[in-house]
């Protein structure tokens, strides 16, 4: 189980690099002061170089009372659709608000059906559910993503993701504007939510991250959200509904959601080695079908879609991690510091992230503009740390100047 | 030179060794597997199942060594929480002590509260013990899926002294009476088998049969000790409604008959061989006393094949109750399963030749539990015990004699309950408490801190026919935070428990293999005081309407701010000043107007006169320009300095 949590070294923050060793690169700094734009420097700061190498799925249903069935079955099904495509039971915190297959008014006890065919029973025989009944609150949900949890906590109740976890975030319940019920007295607000994938993003919990939300107004849940590389994907827009598929007059209730039924129809057809993107996903929810529009989020996402497959995040990597000696996983962050102290590998490394930095400042022009007053500070620091500080004083001079001009010029 | 050893000593030399080493072998206890299933009718036509494993690990130095099929989750545990004894029970249902018996070993044993159960004993110093119970139950919901971690508050567990089980305080119990249970609990507890349920007696459990029962509970034992090792029991018994073609064509004429069933028909599968690491893999067929008392009446013997009933397959072995109490004693049909296989699967099952009606023997006295009162402000919990005359059979009942009964009730805090109200009431007279009450111990539940815990030795005369106690509680009010989610449908009293220590149940059969003991033949010979767990009682709590404060609020706001708003208008507005005000605004000309102006190179409009002369104009505008400078001028210096 402890596998994941080591991941791949990463090598440390970019941004510092260059001035922590600054005589032995000082051409190259020169070359990097005058090419710095403030968009790779953002992207510098936000790529963390490590590789993805785990699956998490977090599923949510935040519904109580039997009425709300369908909430269950869209939950499991998802539950169902990553087991099947390889995401293991202990990289999965499924969240269910009550018991609907042992309740007394189903029918079917220890089932849970989708589809009134019955054919396909998603309770199973293996189900685990780590926080069920009235342990299914905002706290604990935030508490999972943010993993700050009491000490007693079991490992099979803990988000254990690290910086190269691809993490699915699937959330079903009631929802309104910027806002999601949880057991029909607590509220999730579009900002908490913000505020803990800001959180993880800075604890290095995710690299990237898969929200999918299917609720009334779930695209107004995204609104707050500035963490890079997020990706969201909503049932409907603002003012919409999202509309149950069928009922069940077996079992008297409707039993899955139109949004939740088409992606399941999608994946369906998928096995864990398909490549079907992302890009190909999206297009499959037809507005006719859904009777609500489909929202996505992707301008906090750095790569194209149509070359991301779905199985990044419905599914799961194992990838091995050839060593000539034994694994040093945990020890990440003192080898970094060891390896850095020779001259050569500092070369290499700056000249990656540099590389680096030019390229991803390709893909982010986008998100530039959002994120753009973030960066010039952070320029100017940059700059003003280094020995070119008496000309952005002149220049500050000479700027001066003409404000002064032009001031005396219009109150004359 | 020695003598050679003539050749029948030295083989009775070797003899000795390897006798010697077959011993050391056996005493090395090396870890054990064992895997049964007992069946029995019940007489509401339902049937019995009752699956048995149990896992034993040899005592060892180190916590951490190696399991051949031992579950290391539970070694682990053992090991970090230092337990002795733990039981954890989840329950679906109520045990129908009326029909389905109150006086044999399986009622006492494994008839359970519904929802968790929870209780440990601990080899730790007292005061370590309820931040170990804490983790403890932190570990336990992870390793169960279930929200047992609730129980690590202070609110919801108390430490019995005497009236649960007898300990020297270092045993703590909790409850949960509305805890779901499902196939996520079952998923774990299976995982902790060594064939799953891939192979053996375990295979059977198909989750939508099991599930549809009228009673399930899925129980985990452990014991540990020094000499023993760990002993892990694994226990689920459910009680279900032979669905079967068979059964409804007998059953159809009219409903007192027996569904005739078998294996398949409960749970959908058959027995295709053993758990191949199982020691032992049997399946109990098990004919209850009053059975075989009607059996003998009707003048055969009670066998595996009489003219009341017959059962599908010849059992290996029937053995009798070892029973010198009075003649009648129930028997039990054994197969071993390791002699079945894929090809002639193990189908065990009864078909009814005649109709039968019998009854199960029934505890001394049927415990029920009530809630008293209306409104939400008071109400008693009223406890009656009504005699099955039962112990009239048992002893001989002379005018003196009397049987004993301890009540053991946890009740939540913001139930408070007022223990000087109990009154107690005998074939309908109040009698003094002194008369009945032998040894009680009370533990007040304190708001928010710490439940209420009675603990009860009664002492009933045995002509009594029914006994009725009550005790009278205040509602308390719980902050709007410890509300749960669906609070109008009220709050649990867990449920209480009533011994009769006088009364064991306990069934003894022989013997048939002098190396190696049924475990669950065992437990059926060990610890068989009668116990029966009462109702859960569902209290209606006062539950505010929960958007109130937001009303509130609201409201609240919406009139302070029209107060405050119109206060400070009145005060503060001066309608004089604001005309002049107007005036000068107009005349003024804002910064883009002056700009347009400025770009078609018209000359401004006069401004009104005393407003800005052109000698304050330029003074600004040098002041302005010293202070760039001076800005400059300093912002050089420091970055240079």
């Amino acid at each position: 189980m402890a596998s994941g949590r080591g991941g791949i070294p990463g090598p440390s923050r970019p941004c510092r690099l260059p001035l922590l060793f600054l005589p032995a690169l000082l051409p190259l700094l020169v070359l990097l002061a005058f090419s710095f734009s403030p968009s790779s420097a953002v992207a510098a700061a936000a790529s963390p170089g490590a590789m993805h190498n785990n699956n998490w799925a977090v599923l949510v249903c935040t519904s109580r009372f039997w009425f709300n069935y369908r909430h269950m079955a869209n939950t499991l099904s998802l539950y169902r659709t990553v087991k099947r495509l390889g995401i293991p039971d202990e990289r999965i915190i499924l969240m269910l608000a009550d018991d609907m297959a042992c309740n007394p008014r189903n029918n079917y006890p220890a089932q849970v059906f989708n589809n009134e065919n019955h054919q396909l029973n998603l309770y199973g025989d293996n189900v685990e559910v780590d926080y069920r009944g009235y342990e299914v609150t905002v706290e604990n949900f935030l508490r999972v993503l943010t993993g700050r949890h009491e000490s007693a906590v079991p490992r099979s109740k803990r988000l254990l993701s690290d910086e190269g976890s691809h993490i699915l975030l699937y959330m079903t319940g009631h929802g309104g504007d910027e806002f999601l019920k949880f057991q029909d007295n607590e509220e999730l607000q579009s900002h908490d939510l913000a505020d803990a994938v800001k959180q993880m993003k800075e604890k290095h919990r995710f690299k990237e991250l898969l929200i999918m939300v299917d609720t009334c107004q779930a695209a107004t849940l995204f609104s707050q959200l500035h963490s890079p590389g997020v990706l969201a994907i909503g049932s409907s827009m603002k003012g919409e509904n999202s509309y149950s598929h069928h009922l069940d007059s077996d079992i008297g209730v409707s039993v899955v959601d139109r949004f939740t039924f088409y992606t399941l129809a999608f994946f369906e057809k998928l096995n864990m080695y398909s490549n079907a993107s992302l890009n190909s996903l999206f297009n499959s929810y037809n507005p006719s079908m859904l009777l609500s529009t489909a929202y996505y989020r992707m301008d906090l996402y750095e790569r194209p879609l149509n070359e991301v497959p779905v199985t990044n995040f419905f599914g799961s990597v194992m990838k091995i991690i050839h060593t000539d000696s034994g694994y040093s996983g945990f020890l990440a962050a003192y080898n970094d510091g060891i390896l850095l102290s020779t001259e050569d590998n500092i070369l290499n490394h700056a000249m990656l992230q540099n590389e680096s930095s030019q390229r991803r400042s390709n893909i982010e022009e986008t998100e530039e503009a959002q994120l753009r007053s973030h960066g010039l500070t952070e320029v100017l620091l940059e700059q003003l740390d280094g020995k070119n500080a008496d000309t952005i004083a002149m220049y500050g001079l000479g700027t001066m100047g003409i404000l002064l001009a032009i001031s005396t010029w219009l109150s004359m | 030179m020695a003598p050679p050893l003539s050749p029948p000593a030295l083989r009775r030399l070797l003899l000795l060794v390897l006798s010697l080493l077959i011993t050391s072998v056996a005493a090395e206890n090396v870890e054990e597997f064992t895997e049964e299933l007992l069946l029995r009718p019940l007489p509401d036509r339902k049937a019995l199942a009752h699956f048995h494993f149990r896992s034993s690990a040899p005592p060892s130095a180190a916590p951490s060594r190696h399991h051949h099929h031992f579950p290391k989750a539970i070694a682990q545990l053992v090991h970090q929480f230092h337990i002795k004894e733990l039981e954890l029970s989840f329950t679906q249902g109520r045990w129908n002590y009326e029909q389905w018996g109150g006086y044999d070993p399986m009622s006492t044993n494994y008839a359970k509260p519904p929802g968790v159960e929870l209780w440990a004993t601990f080899d730790l110093p007292l005061g370590e013990i309820d931040a170990t119970w804490k983790n403890l139950t932190h570990t336990l919901s992870g390793l169960f899926c279930a929200s047992i971690n609730f129980l690590e508050s202070s609110t919801a567990f108390s430490s019995p002294r005497w009236g649960f089980k007898l300990n020297e305080g270092n045993l703590r119990y909790g409850a949960l009476p509305r805890e779901a249970v499902c196939t996520e609990n079952l998923t774990p507890w299976l995982k902790l088998l060594p064939c799953r349920d891939k192979a053996g007696i375990a295979s059977l459990l198909y989750r939508p049969s099991v599930y549809k029962g009228y009673y399930h509970s899925q129980k985990l034992k452990l014991a540990s000790s020094k000499s023993f090792g760990i002993i892990l029991d694994q226990t689920l018994t459910v009680v279900l409604q032979p669905d079967s073609v068979r059964g409804k064509q007998l059953h159809s004429a009219d409903g007192q008959l027996q569904p005739s069933w078998s294996m398949k028909d409960l749970f959908n599968r058959k027995l295709s061989g053993k758990c191949l690491v199982s020691k032992s893999s049997r399946v109990f067929f098990e004919i209850e006393k009053n059975i075989v008392d009607k059996v003998d009446k009707s003048g055969t013997e009670a066998s595996w094949t009489n003219e009341i009933f017959v059962l599908s397959s010849a059992p290996d072995r029937v053995l009798k109750e070892i029973n010198n109490m009075d003649g009648h004693s129930s028997s039990i049909c054994e197969y071993d399963v390791s002699n079945y296989n894929e090809d002639a699967p193990l189908d065990v099952g009864v078909t009814w030749k005649l109709p039968l009606i019998w009854s199960c023997t029934p505890a001394p006295y049927h415990a029920n539990r009530f809630l008293m009162g209306s409104g939400n402000e008071r109400g008693s919990i009223s406890l009656s015990f009504i005699s099955t005359n039962m112990h009239k059979q048992l002893f001989d009942v002379s005018n003196d004699c009397s049987i004993k009964a301890v009540v053991f009730q946890v009740v939540p805090w913001y139930v408070k309950v007022y223990y000087h109200t109990l009154e107690i009431f005998i074939d309908g007279n109040n009698k003094a408490i002194s008369e009945v009450v032998d040894k009680i111990n009370v533990t007040p539940s304190e708001d928010k801190l710490f439940p209420g815990t009675l603990e009860m030795l009664l002492r009933f005369p045995c002509s009594m026919q029914s006994a009725a106690l009550s005790l009278d509680f205040d509602k308390g009010f719980l902050h709007i935070d410890e509300y749960p989610p669906d609070a109008n449908q009220g709050f649990d009293i867990p449920s209480a428990l009533v011994t009769f220590p006088e009364f064991n149940s306990s069934r003894s059969y022989p013997e048939t293999d002098s190396l190696f003991v049924s475990p669950l033949l065992r437990t059926f010979k060990e610890d068989g005081v009668v116990k029966s767990y009462t109702e859960v009682l569902l209290v209606p709590l006062t539950t505010p309407d929960f958007s109130m404060p937001y009303n509130v609020i609201t409201f609240t706001c919406t009139v302070l701010a029209l107060y405050f708003g119109s206060l400070l208008n009145a005060l503060r507005r001066r309608t004089g000043e604001e005309e002049r005000e107007l005036k000068k605004a107009a005349g003024k000309r804002g910064l883009i107007p002056l700009l347009i102006a400025k770009l078609r190179r018209r000359k401004v409009d006069p401004v009104p006169p005393g407003s800005s002369p052109a000698s304050v104009l330029s003074s600004k505008l040098l002041l302005k320009v010293v202070f760039v400078v001076v800005v400059a001028v300093a912002f050089h210096h420091f970055s240079n300095s």
